[in-house]
């Protein structure tokens, strides 16, 4: 007997497996190399940013129901998201995060100062990932979007006790077979993906496995944060193989100043 | 004769309305996804940036006054990944170009669609990914229907 949420990570393995099978190269044989936007699918495009279980089921079960096949994609997708919105990501929520939840995009330090994202919003950053092993003790995760780059030390070593807080955190790793786990802590106050704020007592558990099929990665994080989630936040991200892919650099970010407010209730 | 062709359009067909997941930043904020508008003049720059591709296109209006507009795309893979480099627009061109207009920012735009006076036609990303999908869907529609 399999649990609901194990039958969802399946299905997305399968899903997106399948997906990114035309045009594949060879698959490495780590998780080292270059990794980009998912497959063109749905499960892919619902979790270009980050998703979790219960939107995947909910779009899953949109997408199942006949009633549906009429219906635009994009709405189908939108009910997805505001169902993940409201019946998961909500109702963890503490009632000093929902005091400015949802923060309005026109709030986003990203647009008007051009100023990169937090680990919050960076390990589920779209575009690409690449992973570099630095010997036995490092290893690299280099991000196409603000060509943000995170270490993590493999080695065993704990988080100097004076080490202040910064934006992407200070992250400690390890391998757990084929998949690598990535622990992270030192986090300055921010942003998260789905638009609360988090406080500096963030921590990050990332598992990094590659698909049965070798040709996509899957990300799932825990996220807890005891200012913000009265529980942990599951949250998910997907990547697709993409050895030719070459991140460029992100020099031209202009800081927009003339912004709407109010457009991001979900 | 109009130079300047501005004018609401009804937005959002689907092929255009899978937006792409590109944005450093939120769209809501800064364009307007209800109301799509065209202006026809000529390219002065595009640059194939990140985070996002910027193209600076001279329109001249009816009294004859140059605006210069701004045209944000997303960002260099988004657009590589549908074929487009850096010279997929040459300075000089005249073109069509149809996007999603700024809320407040005048004269700027979120690109949706280039045409050229021979016809081409240059899209983002999105189209493509909505076709990808509703093939997925039809597929999945397929293999629920077998099994029934």
């Amino acid at each position: 007997m399999i649990s609901k949420s194990t039958a969802t990570g399946l299905i997305l393995l399968v899903l997106v497996g399948s997906a990114a099978t035309v045009g594949a190269q060879s698959a490495p044989s780590t998780l080292e190399g270059m990794w980009s936007n998912p497959p063109t699918k749905a499960i892919g495009v619902f979790c270009a940013f980050f998703c979790t279980d219960a939107g995947i089921d909910r779009l899953n079960a949109l997408l199942d129901d006949p009633a549906n096949d009429v219906r635009p994609f994009q709405q189908l997708q939108s009910e997805a998201a505001a169902y993940q919105t409201n019946g998961y990501i909500r109702p963890r929520l503490t009632a000093a995060a929902l005091k400015t939840y949802p923060v309005d995009p026109a709030d986003d330090p990203g647009l008007l100062r051009c100023e990169a994202w937090g680990l919050a919003r960076q390990m589920f950053a779209p575009h690409q990932l690449e992973i570099h092993r630095r010997g036995n003790d490092l290893v690299e995760l280099h991000y196409g979007e603000w060509d943000a780059r995170r270490t993590v030390y493999m080695d065993g070593r704990k988080r100097p006790a004076n080490q202040p807080s910064s934006r992407l955190g200070f992250s400690v790793g390890r391998w757990e077979g084929a998949t690598l786990v990535v622990e992270t802590t030192g986090v300055s106050k921010n942003l998260t993906s789905w638009r609360s704020e988090h406080s500096d007592q963030l921590h990050v558990i990332e598992r990094f496995t590659r698909s049965a099929k070798d040709n996509t990665l899957l990300l799932t994080a825990i996220i807890e944060d005891p200012w913000s989630l009265k529980e942990p936040i599951v949250a998910k991200k997907i990547w697709a193989w993409s050895p030719t892919s070459q991140i460029a650099p992100y020099e031209n970010c202009e800081p927009i100043t003339a912004v709407k407010r109010g457009t991001g209730q979900p | 004769m109009t130079r300047t062709r501005q004018g609401l359009l009804i937005a959002a067909a689907l092929v255009l309305s899978v937006k792409s997941a590109s944005s450093h930043h939120s769209f809501s904020a800064v364009y307007d996804d209800k109301r799509t508008i065209s202006v026809t003049g000529v390219v002065r720059q595009f640059r194939f940036v990140n985070p996002h591709a910027l193209m600076s296109v001279e329109v001249t209006d009816d009294e004859g006054k140059v605006v210069q507009w701004t045209v944000e795309f997303a960002g260099r893979l988004n657009l590589s990944e549908v074929g487009w480099t850096a010279e997929s627009v040459k300075s000089g061109e005249r073109v069509t170009v149809t996007g999603n207009p700024a809320h407040t920012i005048p004269a700027r735009m979120s690109f949706l669609r280039l045409v050229r006076p021979d016809g081409t036609v240059l899209l983002p990303a999105g189209p493509r990914r909505a076709d990808a999908i509703e093939e997925e869907r039809r597929e999945r529609a397929r293999l629920r229907n077998q099994q029934k």
